[in-house]
């Protein structure tokens, strides 16, 4: 990798170091403020590290508050991150060149934000460099910025004693933000009052630790059997998959 | 099983399922396979319910180890996600949204609950 593709993904990975920085730290510090872990920087270091993904770095917590069952973790996780089996489709082709480590580097370091910084390659890569070094340069800075994000705020949070309580709300604030931009499609605004709907039947019939997977095999029901009405071109209708 | 270990055992396993489900499209579908449309469907309208789900477990989370009134009756629960809806809604800048509201919230539980 030159010098000079580094640097231009550098600059174009300047958003993402405000956004990565300020988004780990508040999961850190809630994180150093909720849970009470040995070695916490460590512990927010290695999952940061090994999963880079937002919203999941805050629900964690709340998880290893009430040492959610391993299964319902993963059903969450499959939920909470599935878009980013989407993203894949529209890369395939562009990252076939690279051998299997680097290659196998990016996939892992798919996040939202480096996604579409990925994609936009050919427009940000400087004329003669090998947009591919972009990719690379950039998924590697994205991951550190918020390996580094998270990693500040747990040592942050573990070493003031400021009053912490209510800092949990930006998870919730979080997912409120992410669901605002996405009803402003009509359809997404039809999903979201099906996972609405759903949660509060899972929560009327179970308990606040149980409610989740009930929910989702409601929406999932939902989804599989109403499928004509949720796709624009409603093809086929089916029963069941 | 201690605190430490649950969280490097959930960790593991939200990091298996996060990374298999950013590999699947690299290992199922390379060369010209279509991808089948069930799957497409599934990714396209899986991610605002789940969103809208995990809200809602957010609120019930909020209230399980304390009692609906000592809680403030979800009123700071109210009145910063009405702040985060709207201020997303008009300036659409995330960091603003999440910040003011919780600080917003932040200040209510502390100081008035």
């Amino acid at each position: 990798m030159t010098k000079r593709v580094f640097k231009a993904a550098f600059v174009s990975s300047l958003p993402v170091l405000m956004g990565y920085s300020a988004m780990g730290m508040a999961a850190g510090i809630l994180l150093a403020g909720t849970v009470k872990l040995k070695f916490l920087p460590f512990w927010a270091f290695l999952s940061s590290g090994i999963n880079i993904s937002g919203a999941l770095q805050f629900i964690m917590v709340n998880w290893t508050e009430a040492l959610l069952p391993l299964t319902q973790v993963a059903l969450l996780t499959f939920c909470l991150n599935v878009r980013y089996a989407m993203y894949g489709f529209s890369l395939i082709e562009k990252f076939r060149p690279l051998p299997w480590l680097k290659r196998g580097y990016l996939i892992w370091s798919l996040t939202d934000e480096t996604y579409a910084l990925e994609v936009d390659s050919a427009a940000r890569t400087p004329a003669g460099e090998n947009q591919l070094d972009f990719c690379l340069g950039v998924a590697f800075l994205d991951h550190l910025y918020w390996l580094i994000g998270v990693t500040a705020g747990a040592v942050i949070g573990a070493a003031l004693p400021f009053d912490s309580r209510g800092i949990d709300f930006a998870m919730t604030a979080l997912f409120l933000v992410v669901l605002t931009d996405q009803c402003q499609s009509k359809i997404n605004r039809l999903s979201a009052a099906v996972g609405i709907i759903s949660a509060i039947c899972g929560r009327v019939f179970f308990s606040t630790s149980n409610m989740l997977i009930p929910a989702m095999v409601m929406m999932g029901a939902v989804f599989i059997i109403f499928r004509g009405k949720f796709e624009r071109k409603p093809e086929q209708k089916e029963g069941e998959e | 099983m201690s605190r430490e270990t649950y969280f490097l055992c959930m960790t593991l396993t939200a990091g298996v399922v996060t990374i298999a489900l950013r590999a699947f499209p690299f290992l199922m579908f390379s060369g010209n396979r279509p991808v089948p449309p069930v799957i497409r469907y599934i990714g396209k309208v899986l991610p605002p319910a789940a969103i809208a789900m995990l809200i809602v477990y957010c609120y019930c989370s909020a209230y399980q180890d304390k009692s609906f009134a000592s809680g403030g009756f979800g009123l700071p629960e109210l009145a910063a996600s009405v702040l985060v809806v709207a201020l997303q809604f008009w300036k659409r800048n995330p960091l603003l949204s999440i910040i003011s509201g919780t600080i917003l919230y932040m200040v209510i539980v502390q100081n008035f609950v």
